[in-house]
């Protein structure tokens, strides 16, 4: 189970981030309003502007009052302000993160659990045709980068065949609602999602795959064979449910990388997510908008790991018992 | 209720069981035991039908082939009718899964009880096999061996099988849970049919009402169990008793010689028997009826090295032997126990024909001996009790050693001198030319009695009378002897007739004891049997005056 050491290593690893977050613009030479706000920003900035920005940071006070008034503005949701998209930091994150949270989630579900099938299905026959040609294709797939699938995948179902869009995630000014609103999403989401289901799917499943052909050895099969129990019930219930463990820590440590994972299919697709989101900052050298990317990232690891720790036990027993 | 005939089981090219034919009646609890690799656990599993290798041959069970059952068929049986206790190793039981959950797995798959009636009546099997009810959804690995074993032991019970096979069910386990695990298997395996497969000679004794002793993949011996644990007649059998550690024993631990090697041709034991010959290396003996068992072995088991029946010696009026009858096993040691003027020397004298024997007859190998002459003591030799006195002052060690090898003129002088070495060197002294060269005045009482041993062993006899060999020897070199003795009969198979007042000194060294009185055997038996519950009051009374003696123990 999960002890308050565990606890007291998050909270550490979370103040760690956010003071190398507050320190490194601060670090950087020259003008820290600019490492803050970027070259762009200074062009428009009136001494006025500046004056309160100034105040703002504290930057004419001591470095402690500035790391009080830096975690107070965090406190508060204040992530700073895009003057790029000219609004506030979190709001910008905000109305990116549920695109990236539907296609990389719903990518990452996806991929797993056909994985995880898929890799028991393989572990099971092993040396068998199915076997072969799954791990064949697989790996091939596995082999490519996600947004060189995005690409196959856009040239034949959007520009050749035109039964999917292009692009975006939603028919713009299209005023739709109800189902018709969750299909044109679904339609947007599809090639995306398929481009990045099929570049992870050969992680897991080979993972599952060659635990499953560790755990088809263990006595414990044995047993379950000699009761007379059901292949599939042997399958899923006895090897399965041991090989889906790696699969899972694995799984938990790619839904840290949630936020940034899909930057490549996202512009492929010009999906509206947070890699996209990333990618419009840097070109635009939106540096308020990168740090609170750089903070969200880091956060959700240190989130997705903890939720790894505490679920883990559930799946497998013997982890609460050894240290 | 099972029938095995011409089992044969390989995996890949290599055989693990050979031609088994084993039959276990309804009701009865048949022990396997064996060294590993025997074939025992492989015996199992086919019967289950869980093998990986490839069997041939016939596996009945209540009439029915179960080679010959199709996936599902055998799927159906299993657990239903035939279950398993594996050996709690690590992970027989799956370690994501509760204990209860893993019980009532099979009742609820098989589809005998929906879920809530299979959970009670787990419940109710896990707490007759002794598991508190605390435990009941713990995982594996939160119990001990003892509470795993308890579990299996209930999962095996699960589906009510008319047939179980535990393999190796002690194994995991301290003494305390061992003992309680045992009387738990003969509680719950009452009207059940039983097969044990162990190692472990005492969870054979205890629940089994036979025995069938396994040997490089093959049956060597089969019998009820007071028969085989107390008369083995398999030489495999009888070194598998004598290096199992029992409290009941009072031999020494003695081990088998060599190595279990697969892909003999002839008998699997060959290479380790000490009493085999050629057709050994060349056949596969048959298990076949020998009295009341099935024995396989050319031999017909353990031979009568050498036999006395009806032996008699006067003198004058006084009997020294009265009708004396013996058998000394080959390989074996008969203990001679017995005051002083009970006859045991005239006994042992008139054996090797140093004195004339008034009726009787000596039989070596089942043949009679009709006179005594080189070749009789080529086979048998004698030590005597004063080594001083046995070895001729005037003959140097190398001298008295090679005598018997000059009087039987064999080989040449140099092959002699090499095998008086060799078998100074087996009697652990020294083959340095100093020593050679000693005359007997100048050796130590041990190096004596080494000397004579030497002497009796250079001609490479299968029968070793001695008399009293130790009794002029302190403690600490006497021990010394008796551990060479040991190693040579476990090396090659010496049998020896060992005479002694001492019981305690026969109760280390001997298989069997005969108790000599007035030139009379007035008790034989096995030797830890007529140390537990002596018979005679004379053999009583040997015995009280030998606890008495030693306070030590």
């Amino acid at each position: 189970m999960i002890n308050k050491r565990n606890m007291a290593t998050y909270g550490i690893a979370l103040v760690f981030i956010l003071a190398l977050n507050f320190l490194l613009p601060r670090m950087m030479p020259g003008d820290p309003l600019m490492a803050i706000y970027g070259e762009d920003a200074l062009i428009q900035m009136t001494p006025e502007l500046k004056a309160h920005l100034v105040e703002r940071f504290a930057l004419d006070e001591p470095i402690w009052s500035q790391l009080g008034a830096y975690f107070w503005g965090l406190l508060r949701g204040d992530l700073g302000h895009s003057y790029y998209y000219n609004a506030p930091v979190s709001e910008v994150i905000l109305g990116r993160l549920p695109w990236t949270c539907l296609l990389v989630g719903s990518s990452l579900v996806l991929s797993t659990v056909l994985g995880v099938v898929l890799g028991i299905e393989s572990g099971w026959r092993r040396g068998r045709k199915l076997d072969k040609s799954l791990l064949t294709g697989l790996m091939a797939l596995g082999g490519f980068p996600d947004f060189f699938l995005g690409i196959v995948l856009l040239l034949v179902f959007g520009v050749t065949l035109g039964l999917l869009p292009l692009a975006g995630a939603l028919t713009p000014y299209a005023e739709l609602s109800g189902l018709a609103l969750s299909l044109d999403i679904l339609k947007h989401l599809l090639l995306p999602l398929a481009s990045l289901t099929l570049c992870h799917i050969g992680g897991s499943y080979l993972l599952t795959r060659n635990t499953m052909i560790t755990v088809m050895q263990e006595p414990y099969i044995l047993t379950a064979r000699a009761k007379g129990l059901s292949d599939s019930q042997i399958r899923y219930h006895h090897a399965g449910r041991n090989s889906m463990l790696p699969v899972f820590t694995r799984t938990g440590m790619w839904l840290g990388r949630l936020v940034t994972g899909a930057l490549f299919v996202e512009m492929v697709f010009a999906y509206p997510g947070l890699g996209y989101l990333t990618y419009e900052a840097l070109l635009a050298r939106d540096y308020p908008v990168l740090q609170g990317v750089l903070l969200m990232v880091a956060v959700f690891v240190l989130v997705a790991n903890l939720l790894v720790d505490l679920t883990y036990p559930k799946l497998d027993p013997r982890a609460s018992y050894a240290h | 209720m099972l029938r095995i005939e011409g089992l044969n089981v390989s995996y890949d090219s290599e055989r693990i069981l050979n031609g088994i034919d084993l039959e276990v009646k309804a009701g009865e609890t048949l022990a396997i035991i064996g060294e590993s690799g025997a074939g025992k656990t492989t015996l199992g599993l086919s019967i289950m039908g869980l093998l990986n290798g490839n069997a041939r041959g016939r596996i009945a069970f209540d009439g029915v082939d179960l080679l010959s059952l199709s996936k599902d068929e055998m799927r159906e049986l299993r657990w239903n009718r035939i279950a398993m206790v594996f050996q709690n190793d690590e992970d027989v039981l799956n370690p994501v899964h509760t204990v209860l959950g893993q019980v009532l797995e099979p009742m609820v798959e098989h589809r005998l009880k929906n879920k809530e009636e299979a959970e009670q009546r787990a419940s109710q099997l896990l707490s007759e096999a002794g598991l508190s009810s605390d435990k009941f959804y713990a995982y594996p690995y939160q119990l001990s061996g003892g509470e795993q074993q308890r579990a299996l032991v209930a999962m095996a019970w699960a589906n009510e099988p008319e047939l179980i096979i535990l393999d190796e069910p002690l194994s995991s386990l301290d003494a305390v849970s061992r003992l309680e695990m045992m009387e738990l298997l003969k509680r719950m395996g009452r009207g059940r049919t039983i097969l044990v497969v162990t190692h472990d000679i005492t969870a054979a004794a205890n629940l089994a009402t036979s025995i069938a002793t396994m040997y490089g993949g093959r049956i060597v011996e089969r019998g009820a169990t007071p028969a085989v644990l107390y008369n083995p007649r398999h030489p495999y059998t009888r070194a598998l008793l004598r290096s199992y550690p029992g409290m009941a024993t009072g031999k020494d631990l003695q081990g088998i010689k060599g190595r279990m090697t697969r892909g003999v041709s002839g008998c699997p034991f060959h290479p380790r028997c000490t009493q085999a010959i050629e057709i050994c290396r060349r056949e596969v003996p048959l298990l076949v009826k020998y009295r009341e068992r099935l024995i396989a072995c050319h031999r017909g088991g353990i031979i009568p090295a050498l036999s006395v029946k009806g032996m008699s010696k006067s003198f004058g009026s006084v009997k020294a032997v009265d009708n004396v009858s013996l058998v000394i096993d080959g390989g074996g040691t008969l203990a001679l126990v017995g005051q002083s003027g009970s006859g045991k020397t005239t006994l042992a004298k008139a054996i090797t024909g140093i004195i004339k024997a008034d009726a009787g007859d000596v039989y070596l190998e089942g043949e009679k001996v009709s006179r005594r002459g080189k070749d009789f003591y080529r086979r048998v030799q004698m030590i005597f009790q004063k080594p001083g006195e046995a070895l001729s002052h005037r003959l140097s060690v190398l001298e008295a050693v090679k005598e018997p090898l000059d009087i039987q003129g064999i080989e040449t002088e140099a092959k002699r001198i090499n095998r008086v070495k060799k078998v100074l060197e087996e009697v652990e002294l020294s083959t340095s030319a100093d020593f050679l060269e000693e005359y007997p005045h100048h050796l130590s009482g041990g190096e004596l009695q080494r000397v004579t041993i030497a002497r009796a062993l250079v001609l490479d006899p299968q029968v070793l009378i001695a008399d009293e060999p130790t009794s002029f020897l302190d403690s600490s070199v006497q021990a010394k002897i008796l551990k060479l003795l040991l190693n040579l009969q476990e090396q090659r198979g010496l049998s020896m007739l060992f005479i002694t007042h001492d019981i305690a000194v026969a109760r280390k060294i001997s298989d069997r004891m005969a108790v000599m009185l007035g030139g009379k055997i007035i008790e034989e038996g096995q030797s830890s049997g007529i140390l537990a519950s002596p018979a005679h009051p004379y053999t009583q009374s040997l015995l009280k005056a030998a606890q008495g003696n030693s306070q030590l123990g």
